[in-house]
């Protein structure tokens, strides 16, 4: 009799197992494409076999002993630091594009055709100094030169304001991410402190951290209670256990005094201490792709057009200076100049006596001699004349070089972009591969499982059955 | 391999944008027709099209450089053969007049009339204008260079005229070369031009030379006008002057002076040597003139087919690869139809 009534308990705990494990098929089925997810398990044990009569070792069924996820995670750790790579990669890129853009002069005419409508013009003069139109005429170029240069100064603050904005919204962004970091930090420590594992919680702090070393350089480490602590940089520590400190930003101290600076990243350590300029900790993912944009890269295009604007203002002062213009005067300046080469080319402009006086140009080497052209050729050689590197560059390669060096950086970053991409995707299918939800699968296991639910029904039936024969027996 | 739902759909997501953006490059390509639209598409290519367009800038203002250099050149020319012709009258006159059997005080006295007016032609040939510009007064070309008595108030610029990069050619004849005969050597064989700054190194120190202070400062303000140079005739100078050649003809010819007469022939024949000298130099710098404008335009032409071959997109390959891709993306989009379909949900009815 106690056999047929464990057949029966057997057959009961089976049907609960076969429920648990569909319950769990179901969950699998219900989160397929929930991002970061890992197929679930139920892991069934059998249970102590009970000592029958002599020597039999009869089974006594199964259980469910825990629910486990299928994932790897070396490969999560790969993906997450793939993944701050490719963050780095792709906002470089995105924002190069723009930078290219300033200097894009396959479609419209830019810097290169105004220097040489400058020079061109000089030209003209040479051909005819004592026209006032031919003047006037040089007065409106050298004008159109220096707000060309003023434009292409503008341009690039422009993609560095963009890049604030960006870098704002990455701040603000990764903020978020931690704040949920750390809540999951408690759930999962509360969870697995019964010994149980905390998948769905695990699955998203999996998650939430591939998403934030795509926006920053993060280092992480996990405690014994299962509690992660990230570091961004290599000081600013954004989540430890279940508090957090969030990154902020503020203006530096640009050259025009407090708040006209780019955006800087802050970190306050202790609340009420000083916040600290971390920016210069920030060099990977999305955060470290743009602040090296603008810091590096957009300075040194305007360095380099400072350099420009005052190489070429110099020399075309220095040959005017020597001339005499319409009335006899010499000393006579084209540029207007000082010293400080810093910021040049936003500030480049034509002397005021100039544009008073089209008279004032100096075009010949002598004084009183309407024709002479001395000067006027002089300054119009310069654009043949190298004035850069030590006197090997000419304006025209100086500046067609800089064009060249936007272009290769922007093609090289397109191209490493490209390639992240495709390294990710590529270690996402692996991933997906090993935890990712296949219906196929869940619909073959969705009918074991119910089979076995059958059969357990079907077990407990016959055990009935069994029961039904044993009282009966008295009848006959 | 283990296939996850999510693997099959990420793939048909991931082939189909990579098609499609592949689709729409090749598109922008054959629409524009330019296989560079921005310099990452080939820094290199973009640098060297922007140095071949510069080229190409400057060589358009050389040509017209040219053409311009060219009209004055050309009166020049012109204005110079005029003179030859004028002195070869002169000559004419002069022999009929240097002996007694053909000439007498009165047909002297006639011909001197003549020569008095061919002394003015000369004026008004030396005072010949291109536009508003007398092209015999040096860099003095808003004022007539001769007085009517023939005394020079132009000097000896010469307007040099950029035409190649590395090229500046003087476009005018100094008056007073030609009928002064400044700079014009003994042997009366070679003209000696006044050295001109070509470089600011030189142009600071020519000026230094003339004010006898240091260079004024770039940046500084406008310092004192220096003197000019003194334009006066050195020893050198000893060509002829031709105004003076004439006016002792005239005078010999009043005072029915033979002697005078036969002399002055004698100067006529070196004048014309004078002028004839010039105008070979002004003829060669017509040759030059015209080697250069075929050689811009050749140059044109280059720049242009440089430019064209690495910017321009070509259209046969275009076309073919969007052919090429267009049945990618059909593939794609065919297969990416049958790989969702089916699970095994399908089949189990």
């Amino acid at each position: 009799m106690s056999r047929i009534w464990s057949m029966m308990d057997i057959g009961r705990r089976s049907m609960s197992n076969s429920q648990t494990a569909l319950q769990t098929t179901a969950h699998n089925i219900a989160n397929r494409s929930t991002e970061g997810f890992s197929r679930q398990r139920v892991e069934t044990v059998s249970n102590q076999t009970l000592t029958g009569a002599g020597s039999l070792q009869i089974g006594s069924g199964a259980r469910a002993g825990s629910v486990i996820r299928t994932n790897n995670p070396f490969i999560e750790k790969q993906i997450e630091r793939e993944g701050g790579q490719a963050g780095y990669l792709n906002s470089r890129s995105e924002l190069l594009a723009r930078v290219e853009e300033v200097y894009n002069e396959q479609v419209n005419e830019g810097l290169n055709h105004s220097v040489g409508a400058f020079f061109n013009t000089f030209r003209e003069l040479s051909n005819n100094p004592e026209s006032l139109a031919t003047r006037t005429q040089l007065k409106e170029t050298a004008e159109n030169l220096t707000k060309d240069f003023h434009r292409v100064i503008r341009d690039i603050q422009d993609v560095q304001k963009d890049a604030d904005f960006r870098i704002a919204t990455k701040v603000e962004e990764i903020n978020q991410i931690t704040k949920e970091i750390s809540s999951l930090n408690l759930d999962i420590a509360r969870i697995e402190l019964h010994g149980s594992t905390a998948n769905d919680e695990r699955d998203r702090r999996d998650l939430l951290l591939k998403q934030l070393s795509e926006k920053v350089n993060i280092r992480y480490a996990e405690g014994e209670t299962g509690m992660l602590t990230i570091t961004a940089g290599n000081t600013a520590v954004l989540v430890s256990g279940t508090s957090r400190r969030e990154l902020t930003t503020g203006t530096g101290y640009g050259k025009e005094g407090p708040g006209s600076g780019n955006l800087e990243i802050m970190y306050q350590s202790t609340d009420g201490g000083t916040p600290v300029n971390v920016s210069g900790q920030m060099v990977g993912g999305e955060l470290g792709g743009i602040l090296s944009v603008r810091d590096d890269i957009c300075q040194n295009l305007q360095n380099s057009m400072d350099e420009m604007a005052y190489k070429l203002s110099w020399e075309v002062n220095r040959a005017h200076v020597q001339g005499y213009d319409r009335q006899g005067r010499t000393g006579n300046l084209f540029f207007n100049m000082t010293d400080d080469k810093t910021n040049y080319a936003s500030r480049i402009s034509l002397s005021d006596a100039i544009i008073g006086d089209v008279g004032r140009i100096s075009a010949a080497a002598q004084k009183d001699a309407p024709a002479d052209n001395t000067v006027a050729n002089i300054i119009s050689n310069i654009q043949y004349k190298g004035i850069f590197d030590g006197g090997k560059t000419t304006i025209d390669d100086f500046y067609n070089a800089l064009v060249g060096k936007v272009g290769i950086e922007t093609q090289r970053s397109n191209s490493e972009a490209t390639v992240q991409r495709d390294v990710l995707a590529q270690l996402k299918n692996t991933r997906e591969s090993i935890s990712g939800v296949s219906l196929d699968e869940e619909t073959t296991k969705m009918i074991e499982f119910q089979k076995a639910f059958d059969a357990s029904a079907r077990l407990i039936r016959t055990a009935d059955e069994m029961l039904d024969t044993v009282l009966n027996i008295k009848r006959y | 391999m283990r296939i996850a739902d999510k693997m099959q759909f990420e793939q048909v997501k991931n082939n189909l944008s990579k098609n499609r953006s592949q689709m729409s490059e090749l598109q922008n390509q054959a629409a524009m027709q330019k296989r560079l639209t921005k310099p990452s598409d080939d820094p290199l290519a973009a640098a060297r099209v922007l140095g071949s367009r510069i080229d190409l800038q400057s060589n358009q203002q050389f040509s017209k450089n040219l053409t311009y250099a060219r009209s004055f050149i050309e009166y020049t020319d012109q204005s110079l053969g005029d003179l030859t012709e004028l002195i070869t009258r002169a000559k004419e006159l002069t022999i009929s007049q240097s002996n007694d059997a053909s000439a007498n005080q009165e047909t002297r006295r006639t011909v001197a009339a003549e020569i008095e007016q061919l002394h003015g032609q000369m004026v008004s040939i030396a005072n010949r204008k291109l536009g508003d510009r007398f092209i015999f007064g040096g860099f003095q070309t808003q004022e007539a260079p001769f007085k009517p008595d023939g005394s020079y108030r132009g000097d000896k610029g010469e307007m040099r005229i950029h035409v190649d990069k590395e090229t500046f050619l003087p476009m005018n004849v100094p008056g007073g070369r030609v009928f002064l005969g400044q700079g014009v050597d003994k042997e009366g064989m070679a003209f000696r031009s006044d050295p001109q700054p070509k470089t600011i190194e030189e142009l600071e120190k020519k000026q230094l030379g003339n004010t006898g202070d240091a260079p004024a400062e770039v940046r500084g303000p406008a310092s004192v006008a220096p003197a000019v140079t003194n334009q006066a005739q050195t020893a050198e100078d000893s060509g002829l002057n031709l105004f003076r050649v004439i006016k002792d003809l005239e005078t010999s010819l009043r005072t029915n002076d033979k002697d005078g007469i036969q002399d002055s022939l004698d100067a006529l024949d070196s004048s014309l040597q004078q002028v004839i000298l010039t105008r070979s130099q002004v003829g060669s710098r017509g040759m030059i003139l015209d080697q250069l404008t075929q050689t811009l335009e050749k140059a044109k032409l280059n720049n242009q087919s440089a430019i064209s071959v690495m910017e321009d997109a070509d259209i046969f390959s275009t076309v073919s690869d969007i052919n090429k891709t267009e049945s990618t993306l059909q593939a794609t989009l065919q297969t990416s139809g049958k790989l969702i379909q089916p699970t095994l949900l399908d089949f189990l009815r």
